[in-house]
């Protein structure tokens, strides 16, 4: 059973932010593992792949697009791990560079629990 | 329970509640009635004592008044990528601090589009301490669903609960003295902050510094929230009185008239 388990990466700079969706993840099922920053996500990510990453655009040291750029380079099946991108940046642009960088899918915060759920079961293949 | 000297005024203050409730004219004639026990006075002056220990989502009215008017209304004057920052001092052992992430994460719906810092200061080092170890007694969480201690604690025993690490990591805790100026202002400006049932413990210049130097910590337009027995217009004249439909707080003005 516990394999079974899909492993979420929370890649959020805000703390009671990835506090936010750890919690909703984990109420749904999901392990959760947290980052503060793009640079952070790629370091635990050569511990191993994850099931699926959230990420947020606005971070210090690396953000979400050059962290998701960075990423799609690398072999697989680290290139490959599906992304919702989660930001307070809502523009035409803001979607498109982040679907230019690898993002599966874009949600403008604030993004609701049940929609976070929604989505991640969905871009993890568990359809809910 | 231990009193130290620092809480002098906290104990003579609640001895002179306990005698005038009972009609006591003298110190002497209450002892007297608290050694034989007359009309459960034991347990009367235990609970002066212990009623004003904190807990978890105590007067929730200002918590909830916090979630449906004071951050919207704060989040509007924010630039993108601003923080929101709420101020809990006294934090005490760390109560309300985390109450108001809990309450933030369960009942504000825009929890994740702002970065929200909390931090939480006390003159007192040893509750500063408590704080950051996170654990708390049946008393302390009475007032919380067990959904909730289940969501945001760990039992360490049957009587003990652990606040769950990844709470204790976001809230920052330091110590301030209210009535020293140079101590506030090191702790920057904030959005909202809660300084409840500790005012009235201060004389009328100390109440009247700390009121000042709250006044400092706050941006132009942010909120202070009191105790529900306190006034702020009988402090200072410096805040405007907000009628909210949970509570009534003080804010700020939006131009910096001093008084």
């Amino acid at each position: 059973m516990a394999d079974d388990r899909k492993r979420v990466l929370v890649v959020d700079d805000a703390s009671l932010v990835r506090l936010y969706y750890r919690k909703a993840l984990e109420d749904a099922g999901f392990d959760v593992a947290e980052a503060l920053n793009g640079l952070e996500a790629l370091e635990i990510l050569v511990a191993g792949p994850v099931d699926l990453l959230i990420v947020d655009i606005n971070m210090p040291r690396m953000d979400g697009v050059t962290f998701l750029k960075t990423l799609r380079r690398k072999e697989l099946p680290l290139a490959s791990i599906p992304a919702l991108v989660t930001s307070t940046e809502g523009a035409a642009q803001d979607f498109a560079a982040a679907r230019a960088a690898g993002a599966n899918f874009y949600l403008t915060k604030p993004v609701s629990q049940a929609k976070l759920i929604e989505f991640s079961s969905l871009l993890c293949g568990r359809p809910r | 329970m231990v009193f130290n000297e620092g809480k002098r005024y906290f104990v003579d203050r609640r001895v002179i509640d306990r005698m005038s409730a009972t009609g006591s004219a003298t110190f002497a004639s209450y002892f007297a009635r608290l050694r034989g026990d007359l009309q459960n006075e034991v347990e009367q002056f235990i609970n002066a004592f212990t009623i004003n220990e904190t807990y978890f989502y105590r007067e929730d009215q200002q918590l909830r008044c916090l979630t449906s008017d004071l951050l919207d209304e704060r989040v509007r004057s924010k630039k993108r990528g601003q923080p929101i920052r709420i101020w809990s001092a006294p934090c005490s052992t760390g109560e309300e601090p985390f109450s108001i992430a809990i309450w933030i994460l369960e009942n504000w719906r825009q929890a994740d589009a702002h970065d929200i810092e909390i931090v939480g200061s006390d003159i007192d080092t040893k509750v500063l301490e408590a704080a950051r170890e996170g654990i708390f007694g049946k008393r302390a969480l009475m007032r919380l669903t067990p959904v909730l201690i289940e969501k945001y604690f760990v039992a360490i025993d049957p009587e003990r609960w652990r606040i769950v690490q990844s709470l204790r990591e976001s809230i920052l805790l330091t110590s301030v003295n209210l009535v020293e100026a140079s101590q506030t202002r090191a702790h920057g400006k904030f959005d909202v902050i809660f300084c409840r049932n500790v005012l009235i413990y201060f004389d009328d210049a100390s109440r009247r510094m700390a009121a000042e130097n709250l006044y400092e910590n706050l941006e132009p337009g942010g909120y202070i929230c009191l105790g529900h027995t306190e006034s702020m217009s009988r402090i200072s004249p410096l805040f405007e009185v907000c009628r909210f439909a949970d509570a009534i707080v003080y804010r700020k003005p939006l131009s910096d008239g001093h008084g």
